[in-house]
């Protein structure tokens, strides 16, 4: 796998914008994921990932191929969400809310369309529960708990995705787990 | 809970991390079989990050790379049609 996207990246740095066609398809879920998981709104997560990538593509350059792609691409999506995090800050908790109400609409048209079965419906109320209060969570142990928990990726990973200390990682995990414990523990 | 060491809380999380020795994590085990706070607190962590992964499946939406391929920098892509 590793080998595959050294290849697409070095047909990339000579030009070849269908391998980077590729890696989008490769990589495009675990990018939306992160930060739709960390912005809690569908558009706002697809402008962010698509922006994640067309910056990649733009400095693909600046890449060195020898590192891991996920992990550059991490930190691009990343630092983009965090961005975007910090500009809305003012109104916060609006935002979390207004998020999780679309979330909850959003399922509640599924389950008006294909009429699921209440305890389906109970899953997707108790999801959009959970993802409210992950966006509850301060940004800096939001993105943590959100690439360990939901990207699956190690603390290395993650350390060196937002070129922190392991040890940071570490403290930001446990802080974001507490405050998740005491934020979903009635759930 | 004033009873309780103040490290185990932290070996709570260097557990969940993987990365508690042997020795204290028999000390953690042993704590939390006799103190219901403890074993109650972290019996919440763990269902915490139970619930948090079983958030995990979200897809990019369908047209996701073709909106990504429209947006790159024209220039390139005439150096791929001339390729």
């Amino acid at each position: 796998m590793e080998e595959l996207i050294r290849k697409r990246i070095k047909q990339i740095k000579k030009g070849d914008q269908d391998a980077f066609a590729e890696i989008v398809e490769l990589f495009k879920d675990k990018i939306y994921q992160l930060v739709y998981r960390m912005i809690g709104n569908s558009h706002e997560a697809e402008d962010i990932a698509q922006e994640a990538f067309i910056r990649a593509y733009i400095n693909i350059n600046s890449f060195d191929v020898n590192r891991k792609f996920s992990t550059w691409l991490y930190r691009i999506a990343t630092n983009l969400t965090i961005d975007r995090i910090r500009k809305k800050k003012p109104d916060y908790y609006l935002d979390a809310e207004v998020a999780g109400t679309e979330g909850l609409t959003m399922y509640s048209q599924v389950a008006a369309d294909i009429a699921l079965p209440e305890e389906e419906v109970e899953t997707m109320e108790l999801q959009g529960e959970i993802q409210r209060q992950i966006l509850k969570l301060p940004d800096k142990y939001r993105s943590v708990i959100v690439l360990k928990y939901i990207d699956e990726l190690s603390l290395i990973e993650i350390s060196e995705i937002l070129e922190i200390p392991v040890g940071t990682v570490k403290t930001r995990i446990h802080r974001g787990r507490e405050a998740l414990r005491q934020q979903l523990r009635h759930v | 809970m004033n009873k309780c060491p103040e490290h185990i809380v932290q070996y709570m999380h260097e557990y969940l991390d993987g990365d508690l020795e042997k020795e204290r994590e028999k000390e953690l085990k042993a704590h939390l079989q006799n103190c219901k706070e403890c074993y109650q607190q972290f019996h919440e962590l763990e269902k915490a990050i139970a619930l948090v992964q079983s958030t995990s499946h979200i897809s990019a939406p369908n047209d996701f790379t073709q909106r990504v391929m429209n947006s790159l920098p024209k220039e390139k892509k005439t150096i791929s049609w001339n390729r």
